[in-house]
C-alpha cells in the first residue's frame, strides 16, 4: 500500500529503555510534557504491539490475512493523523486560551456556518471513502480467486472445548477426521465450513484470516491460503489459533494449530493416517485397555462413524453423570504435537499427567466430568495399564 | 383495610430514613440514585480488580475459569445497567427540573418508583453471590451459551429477571424525563433554548423507552426458554442462537448511547462555563445529538460482523458505522471551538471535561477502525474491543460523569470539593486510565482474545498486562482520593450559590436549592439565561450577589411523599425473587404490587395537614 508495514518493527527492543521514555522540553508545562510523555509511551508500545508473537495480527502469511492487515495499516495512519491533529489542535487550544489574571470576559463567539459544513463534509467524505473501500475488501476477500488451484476442503467443527477437523477428501478420496491440529497444504487456498455442535464457538488462526463464528445449525464458509513467498521460516510451520467466543468454562483453553506444510509432506500424512499398529504385546494391551474404557467417546480407528457422532451427541446434550460425549479422533494422535486442545506439548509425561488426572491439565473437560474412569477424581488405573495405552497411542517401541 | 384502599394519610415527615424512603423530591431521588450507583460502582471496580490480578501473570491459577467468568460478566453488568446508566439518571434527576426551571418532575411518585426497581433489581442481581450462582455469561450473554445443558445454575436466571426489573425502572424514568421536558419548561424557555445537557437527557430518555422493551422480549425469551420449556434460542430444538444477538444488540447499540449522551450533556455545560463563552455551534450539536440517537439503530449489527450474516449484511452496517462518526465528530469540534479564544479556568470539573474530549477522540478513532469490517474480522473479541470499550465508557462516560460530580456538587450540598484533592484524583484518574487501558489496543492487535482467564507466556502477552494490572491500581487511589475528597467536605466551607459564575437557571437559586426549587419561576429570555441576567445586572451597576430569596414553603404547594413507591417495587422485586426461589413468594410479590397500585392510585394529593 505504499506505507510502511508495521511489522518490520518487531526488531525494535521489547524492554522499556529508561532514556526513551524521559520527557523532554524543560519549559513545557505539565500538559505538554505529559502529552510528550504519553507519545513516547505509545511509540514503546508500538514496538511491543508489531511483534510476531505466536497470534500477532502484523504478520499476514496469506492473502486475506494480508488484505485485512493493509486495510488495517491505512486506518491506523488515518487514525494517527487524526489524532495528532484534533488532539494537538485540543492541546494548544487548552495552553493559549487558558486563563491569565486580569483577562477580560473573551468574545461571545456562537458559531461559524461555514466552518460546520465544511468540517461535517470532510469527514464524511473520509469515512464514506474508507467505507466503500472497505466494501470492496470484503468482497474480494470472501471467495478464494476462481482461477486458481483447486481448493481443499475442510470442514471445522467446535465443540465445549475443542476443534474438530474434517477433510471429506484429503488426496484420492480418503477423508480424514482429527482434532485440534490442522494440516494444510502451502500455496493452495482452504475452503472452510464452520459449524458447532453445542454453543457458538470462533474459528480465528490470526495470520492466516480474521475471525469467523461457528454457529450451531448454521454453515459459515471461509477461506484462507498459506503463501510461500510469505513465509520466511522452512516447512513446515506451525500457526497458532484459539476460540475466539466466549464458549464456557474452558473458552480460553480451546486452542489449535495449522502446520503449513509442503503438498508432498501433507501427502505422506494423508496416507500415514490410520489407527495405531498393535504389533508388540505392550500395544496389544494398551489397545484392549482402550477398547474397554474410551471407545464410548473416542474413536481410534478412522474417521468416526456418523451415526455414532450424532448419538455421542445426543448423550452429550441430554446431560446426566455418565453419557458418551463427541470426544476428539486419536486416531493419528501419534502424528501430534500439542494434547489438550493446543494447550500442552504432547508427550509421554504430558499424556500421563492427561490419563491420571485430565482436571489437572484442562479445568473443565467433560472428560473428567464424564467419563466412568474419572467420576471419583483420579483415573482407578494401576500405573501398567496407563504405561500399555501411553505405548499404545503414541506408537512407543 | 384502609392500607389496602389506600385511603391512609399521606407520609409527612421530610425527616430521617422514613422520609428518604417515601421521599418523591427529585433532588433526594437524584442523592439515592448517585449514592446506589458509587457503591455499586466500588463492587464493579473490586471485580475488575480481580481480573487485573488473574491476568498480571501468565498461566495463572490464581482463580479458576468459573469465578473468572462471573468477575467480567459481573463488572460489566454491573458498570452498564448499575453505575453508568443511574449516574447518569441521578444528574437528570437533580439537574433537569432546576435547568428548565420546573419544581419537580411530571411524575414525582413514578421518579421514586423507578428508583426503588432499580435498587431492588440490582439487590436481587447481588443476592446471586450469596447463593454462588452468579451469572457467568458476560454481559451480553449471548445464546445457547446461556441455555440449558450449558448452563445449569441459577445464574443467568438471576440475570435475566433482575435485568428486567431494572429494565421496568428504565423505561418508567425514560418516560418521566421525556414528558417532563416537553410539558414542564419554564415560560420562554423553547426547545433551542435547552440546555444541552436536557437536550441531551430527552434524546437518551427516548432512547431508553424505545431501547428497553426490545431486550425485554429477549429477555422474557430467556426466562421462558430456561425455566419452562420454549426453545427460542435453542439449536437443537429448532431455536437459532443468532435471533438472541440481534434483539440484544437492536437494544445494545443504543444502550450505548444511552451511556454516552448524557456525559455529552454533562460536558456541554461545563466546557462553557469554565471558558466564559457559550458553547460553539449549539445547535449543530443539539442536532448532532439527534442524528446519534437516530443513526443508533442502524448500526447494531457491526457487533455482529464475525457471526457470518455475509458480506452484503457486512458492507450495510459497515457504511452506516462509518457514517455516525460524522455527527460524534461534529461533537468534538463544537466542544474544541467552545474552547477557541476563551478563557479557559482549570478547575476540577473542567479538566475532568477536558480529559473526556481528548480520551473519547481515542475511542472514536479506534471506533472507526473496527467499522471496517474487514480489519474487524482481526479485532472483534479481542483486548483491541476491550481498550476502544473502556476508552468510550471509563475516558468518556466516567470522566463527564466525574465532570459533572465536581460542576454539581456546590449546587447538591452547598459545599465544595477540595480543588487540590480534585486534581490529584483526576491525574491519577487520567494516568491510569491510559495505563490500564491503552496497552490493551497492542494487546489486542497481538492477538489476544477477551474473556479467557489465561493465557500462555509464549505469546508474549505478559508485560503489557502487567502495566495493564499497575494502571489498576493507580486508578484504585484516584478512586480512594474520591472518596476522601467527600468525605472532607463535611469540614469545608459553605459557598455561594453560583461558584462557577454559570449560565444555567439552576445556580440562581440557592445551594441547596429548597424543596421547591424556584420561588418564582423564571421567564426565561434566551439560552444562558443567567448569564443574560447577571450581564445585564452588571451594566446597570447591581450585579447579582444573592440567590433567589426563599420564601415560605407552606405557600407552595408541593407533592406529598408516598408509601406506595417503595411498596410496590419491593412487590415487583419479590415477583422475580420468587421466580429464583419459590413460585408462592411470587404470588406475594404480585398481590403486595397490586395492593400498592390501588393505593397509589386512591392516594390523595397531599398530607391532610396540608391546605393546598
Amino acid at each position: 500500500m505504499g506505507l510502511p508495514p508495521f511489522r518490520r518493527a518487531g526488531s525494535l527492543p521489547m524492554q522499556p529503555s529508561s532514556k526513551s521514555n524521559q520527557p523532554t522540553g524543560r519549559r513545557s508545562s505539565l500538559k505538554n510534557r505529559s502529552v510528550l510523555f504519553g507519545l513516547m509511551a505509545a511509540l514503546f508500545l508500538f514496538a511491543v504491539g508489531c511483534t510476531k508473537d505466536g497470534q500477532s495480527t502484523w504478520e499476514a502469511f496469506g492473502p486475506v490475512a494480508q488484505k485485512q492487515l493493509d486495510l488495517f495499516n491505512v486506518i491506523l495512519w488515518v487514525m494517527v493523523a487524526v489524532f495528532i491533529l484534533v488532539e494537538g489542535v485540543l492541546v494548544y487550544a487548552i495552553v493559549r486560551y487558558r486563563r491569565r489574571p486580569g483577562d477580560a470576559k473573551p468574545p461571545q463567539i456562537h458559531g461559524n456556518n461555514t466552518l460546520e459544513i465544511t468540517l461535517t463534509i470532510i469527514p464524511t467524505i473520509l469515512v464514506l471513502a474508507l467505507g466503500i473501500w472497505s466494501v470492496f475488501a470484503l468482497f474480494e476477500i470472501d471467495k478464494p480467486p476462481e482461477d486458481g488451484p483447486a481448493p481443499l476442503q475442510v470442514t471445522v467443527t467446535g465443540h465445549q472445548w475443542w476443534f474438530e477437523f474434517e477433510y471429506p477428501d484429503a488426496g484420492n478420496g480418503k477423508k480424514i477426521i482429527t482434532a485440534n491440529e490442522m494440516r494444510i497444504p502451502v500455496d493452495r487456498p482452504i475452503q472452510i465450513s464452520l459449524e458447532s455442535d453445542d454453543v457458538i464457538h470462533s474459528f480465528w488462526v490470526p495470520k492466516l484470516a480474521g475471525k469467523l463464528d461457528m454457529v450451531p445449525t448454521h454453515i459459515n464458509k471461509m477461506w484462507f491460503q498459506a503463501d510461500s513467498d510469505k513465509i520466511t521460516d522452512d516447512l513446515p510451520v506451525t500457526l497458532y489459533g484459539q476460540c475466539a467466543e466466549l464458549c464456557g468454562l474452558a473458552h480460553a483453553l480451546m486452542r489449535f494449530r495449522v502446520t503449513v506444510m509442503e503438498q508432498d509432506d501433507f501427502d505422506s500424512w494423508v496416507a500415514a493416517y490410520g489407527p495405531p499398529p498393535t504389533n508388540t504385546a505392550k500395544a496389544k494391551q494398551g489397545a484392549q485397555i482402550f477398547a474397554h474404557h474410551c471407545t464410548l467417546c473416542h474413536t481410534i480407528d478412522g474417521p468416526d462413524d456418523p451415526a455414532l457422532s450424532a448419538s455421542r451427541l445426543t448423550g452429550f446434550l441430554t446431560g446426566g453423570d455418565i453419557t458418551p460425549v463427541p470426544a476428539p479422533n486419536l486416531t493419528d494422535l501419534r502424528t501430534r504435537n500439542t494434547l489438550a486442545a493446543g494447550i500442552v506439548d504432547l508427550n509421554e509425561t504430558t499424556l500421563r499427567q492427561w490419563l491420571h488426572n485430565p482436571e489437572d491439565v484442562k479445568p473443565g473437560n467433560y472428560m473428567s466430568e464424564r467419563a466412568v474412569l474419572y467420576q471419583d477424581g483420579p483415573a482407578n488405573l494401576p500405573d501398567e495399564a496407563i504405561d500399555a495405552l501411553i505405548g499404545y497411542l503414541l506408537d512407543l517401541r | 383495610m384502609a392500607a389496602i384502599t389506600g385511603v391512609i394519610p399521606r407520609p409527612t415527615s421530610y425527616a430521617g430514613i422514613w422520609g428518604w424512603m417515601t421521599t418523591v423530591d427529585h433532588k433526594r431521588i437524584a442523592v439515592l440514585y448517585g449514592v446506589t450507583a458509587f457503591i455499586f460502582m466500588l463492587i464493579a471496580g473490586v471485580e475488575a480488580g480481580v481480573i487485573r490480578l488473574q491476568l498480571a501473570s501468565a498461566d495463572s491459577d490464581l482463580i479458576g475459569p468459573g469465578r473468572f467468568n462471573q468477575m467480567f460478566t459481573m463488572h460489566a453488568t454491573t458498570m452498564v445497567f448499575m453505575v453508568i446508566m443511574p449516574l447518569g439518571v441521578s444528574f437528570f434527576n437533580f439537574v433537569i427540573p432546576l435547568a428548565i426551571g420546573a419544581r419537580d418532575v411530571a411524575f414525582p411518585r413514578l421518579n421514586a418508583l423507578s428508583f426503588w426497581l432499580f435498587l431492588f433489581g440490582g439487590i436481587l442481581m447481588h443476592v446471586s453471590f450469596l447463593v454462588d450462582q452468579v451469572p457467568d455469561a458476560g454481559w451480553f450473554s449471548y445464546a445457547n451459551l446461556t441455555e440449558k445443558p450449558f448452563s445449569m445454575n441459577r445464574g443467568l436466571d438471576y440475570w435475566a429477571i433482575s435485568l428486567l426489573v431494572m429494565g421496568s425502572a428504565s423505561v418508567a424514568g425514560g418516560l418521566n424525563f421525556v414528558v417532563t421536558i416537553i410539558n414542564l419548561r419554564a415560560p420562554g424557555m423553547s426547545m433551542m433554548r435547552m440546555p444541552v445537557f436536557v437536550w441531551m437527557t430527552l434524546i437518551t430518555s427516548i432512547l431508553l423507552v424505545l431501547a428497553f422493551p426490545v431486550i425485554t422480549v429477549g429477555l422474557i425469551e430467556l426466562v421462558m426458554d430456561r425455566n419452562f420449556g420454549t426453545h427460542f434460542f435453542i439449536p437443537s430444538e429448532g431455536g437459532d442462537p443468532v435471533l438472541w444477538q440481534h434483539l440484544f444488540w437492536v437494544f445494545g447499540h443504543p444502550e450505548v448511547y444511552i451511556l454516552i449522551l448524557p456525559p455529552m450533556g454533562i460536558v456541554s455545560e461545563v466546557l462553557p462555563t469554565f471558558s466564559r463563552k457559550p458553547l460553539f455551534g449549539y445547535p449543530f450539536v443539539i442536532f448532532s445529538g439527534i442524528v446519534i440517537g437516530i443513526m443508533g439503530w442502524a448500526v447494531w449489527s457491526h457487533h455482529m460482523f464475525t457471526v457470518g450474516l455475509g458480506p452484503v449484511a457486512n458492507s450495510v452496517f459497515t457504511i452506516t458505522t462509518m457514517l455516525i462518526a460524522v455527527p460524534t465528530g461534529v461533537k468534538i469540534f463544537n466542544w474544541i471551538g467552545t474552547l477557541w479564544r476563551g478563557s479557559i479556568e482549570f478547575t476540577t470539573s473542567m479538566m475532568f471535561a477536558l480529559g473526556f474530549v481528548a480520551l473519547f477522540i481515542v475511542g472514536g478513532l479506534s471506533g472507526v477502525s473496527h467499522a471496517v469490517s474487514p480489519s474487524d474480522f482481526q479485532q472483534q473479541d479481542t483486548y483491541y474491543i476491550v481498550a476502544h470499550i473502556h476508552y468510550v465508557l471509563f475516558g468518556g462516560s466516567i470522566f463527564g460523569i466525574f465532570a459533572g460530580i465536581y460542576y454539581w456538587w456546590p449546587k447538591i450540598t452547598g459545599k465544595m470539593l477540595n480543588e487540590t484533592l480534585g486534581r490529584l484524583n483526576f491525574w491519577l484518574m487520567f494516568i491510569g486510565m491510559n495505563l490500564t487501558f491503552f496497552p490493551m489496543h497492542y494487546l489486542g492487535l497481538n492477538g489476544m482474545p477477551r474473556r479467557i482467564y489465561t493465557y500462555s507466556a509464549e505469546f508474549g502477552w505478559e508485560h503489557l498486562n502487567q502495566l495493564a494490572s499497575v494502571g489498576y491500581v493507580v486508578l484504585f487511589v484516584s478512586f480512594l482520593i474520591f472518596i476522601l475528597n467527600v468525605l472532607q467536605t463535611r469540614n469545608s466551607r459553605k459557598v455561594s450559590h453560583d461558584p462557577w459564575d454559570a449560565p444555567g437557571i439552576e445556580w440562581s437559586i440557592a445551594s441547596p436549592p429548597p424543596p421547591y426549587n424556584f420561588a418564582e419561576l423564571p421567564e426565561v429570555e434566551g439560552r444562558d439565561h443567567y448569564w443574560i441576567l447577571k450581564d445585564r445586572a452588571e451594566a446597570a451597576g447591581t450585579p447579582i450577589t444573592e440567590p433567589e430569596a426563599l420564601v415560605d414553603e407552606s405557600t407552595i404547594h408541593m407533592p406529598s411523599p408516598s408509601y406506595w413507591p417503595i411498596l410496590i417495587a419491593a412487590g415487583v422485586a419479590l415477583i422475580g425473587g420468587g421466580l429464583l426461589s419459590h413460585y408462592a413468594l411470587s404470588f406475594v410479590g404480585g398481590a403486595i404490587a397490586m395492593m400498592g397500585a390501588v393505593g397509589w392510585s386512591n392516594e390523595p394529593p397531599a398530607a391532610p395537614s396540608e391546605h393546598h
